[in-house]
């Protein structure tokens, strides 16, 4: 996986105390850092916050966030929802996928941020969670950034595990597309943490998910995780129709499975590229040869475009008959899909959030 | 014109070559058709071109529900694109007479193999 290497790091001033602070200077120490008046990262008068998606990227800003750190998952309208609660401790991410909705969801606020304040993150995540202490949360940290692409250099797992590892009722979810796993190994999240792996065979890897850890790297940094006594998570997501797409995907899923015990694998899911018209004219821009422009699409009441029904549950199905054979008990969910959808695939379908919700962390 | 270059993109050829293709060709040249119904044609043919699998999709549906033989009363419909994976049934009656053979005629369909394929069809069966 390629090392992240910021042309440089803008730090609000007051962000400087805080340990990611010492921790970039620590790891960073060849790239330049910039410090700024209080807040100047945020409002909007700084020439990088202006940057186009792309360029985004090579600038890390370190600030406060001053807003909710804990949000619910969006998830779509008219789609069975997983009823997950996601942390944003940065916004944007150091990799470069082709059909990432950042690209339009941060298109006006695309700054590489990562959150200095901690602190606050835990205060209000400690609020949530004591105050509901009769429902089980699962919190993701993966939603507007990836959860451990950044960690070698920010050490920011290392500030959050030991709390989680201490809270009853949550399960933390910490996604990625990369191999960025060694401060957790050491840790002990005493079964409270996932971590798991946005998973696509290589080839759709080297074409559309730039700057990401290969399939191997990934299925190496999950058996360490693994090994190490953390429970697994893999979502299938997105998966890509192509011609030969069905060998591609079984011999993943088989080295999969040949790599990771998958009774030791907390949940997968699966989910069909989705675009919006909006994200299909920046990715145009920013990547005219993605041959993810030309799948059959179609577009559903949710305003996203999805492969046309009968072919995606074609897929689903597939994907299911191959994760059953190597898998026979493994949970598996659908991501952003509907009713229909559900039946279709699996034959029942959650009759609420709360009910799929529960289902997935109800072996843990 | 987004069809035309996610085709040619798709087919590594310049969108000029797709507008000289036959099937698009047959219809310009075709001296039956006025110009709306042209441009209505054209379009279907490069929608068609460019969502192969789904149009023949369609047609295998359609195929299905001209096999049932129905009165022209009664009316099965897809959604375009086929999300939601149902099928839509229409059908009127001035009298309860005719509201019982309308729905004998359904029942009896109901049972046969066509519908049955249709519905495996909608459900992403074999054939898609």
């Amino acid at each position: 996986m390629q090392p992240f290497e910021p042309e440089e790091i803008v730090v609000d001033r007051g962000s400087e105390t805080s340990q990611i602070y010492r921790n970039l200077r620590h790891t960073l120490p060849h790239v330049p850092f910039r410090i700024m008046g209080s807040g100047a990262a945020q409002n909007g008068r700084a020439d990088f916050l202006a940057r186009a998606f792309g360029a985004a990227k090579k600038t890390l800003v370190l600030t406060r966030h001053k807003g909710e750190f804990l949000k619910k998952c969006p998830g779509s309208e008219g789609q069975v929802c997983c009823n997950y609660f996601v942390i944003n401790f940065a916004s944007n991410c150091p990799m470069d996928c082709s059909y990432c909705y950042l690209q339009e969801y941060l298109a006006e606020n695309a700054a590489l941020k990562v959150f200095s304040n901690v602190n606050d993150l835990l205060a209000e995540a400690d609020e949530l969670l004591s105050k509901h202490r009769h429902f089980f949360f699962r919190i993701g940290t993966g939603e507007i950034t990836d959860s451990l692409a950044l960690d070698p250099y920010i050490g920011f797992t290392r500030e959050i595990i030991p709390f989680f590892a201490e809270q009853p009722n949550v399960l933390l979810e910490l996604k990625t597309k990369s191999d960025c796993v060694e401060a957790l190994l050491d840790l002990d999240s005493k079964d409270r943490v996932v971590v798991s792996w946005s998973m696509n065979p290589q080839g759709v890897i080297d074409l559309d998910e730039q700057g990401t850890a290969s399939l191997d790297e990934r299925l190496r940094a999950a058996r360490r995780c693994q090994e190490a006594g953390y429970r697994l998570g893999f979502h299938f997501d997105p998966m890509i129709e192509y011609q030969g797409w069905e060998r591609d995907y079984e011999e993943m899923l088989e080295q999969t499975f040949a790599t990771v015990d998958w009774r030791r694998v907390a949940w997968l899911s699966m989910g069909v590229l989705r675009n919006t018209l909006g994200l299909k004219r920046t990715m145009r821009d920013r990547f005219p040869r993605t041959l993810l422009l030309t799948g059959e699409q179609v577009l559903c009441p949710d305003g996203k475009l999805r492969y046309f029904q009968p072919l995606r549950v074609a897929m689903y199905r597939k994907m299911l008959g191959w994760i059953r054979h190597a898998a026979p008990t493994v949970r598996v969910y659908l991501c952003m899909e509907s009713k229909e959808v559900w039946e279709q695939v699996l034959g029942f379908a959650p009759s609420c959030e709360k009910e799929l919700g529960q289902a997935i962390v109800s072996r843990q | 014109m987004d069809w035309l270059e996610e085709i040619a993109l798709r087919d590594q050829c310049k969108i000029q070559e797709l507008l000289t293709r036959k099937v698009i060709k047959n219809i310009e040249s075709d001296p039956r058709l006025g110009r709306a119904d042209k441009l209505k044609r054209i379009k279907d043919q490069v929608r068609r071109l460019r969502f192969p699998r789904l149009a023949h999709t369609e047609d295998l549906i359609h195929a299905r529900i001209q096999d049932l033989k129905l009165h022209p009363d009664i009316k099965l419909t897809v959604p375009r694109g086929l999300e939601g994976g149902s099928l839509h049934v229409e059908f009127c009656a001035s009298n309860h007479s005719e509201l019982k053979q309308q729905i004998a005629k359904l029942t009896e369909a109901a049972g046969s193999d066509s519908l049955a394929e249709l519905f495996g069809l909608l459900a992403g069966s074999p054939g898609v």
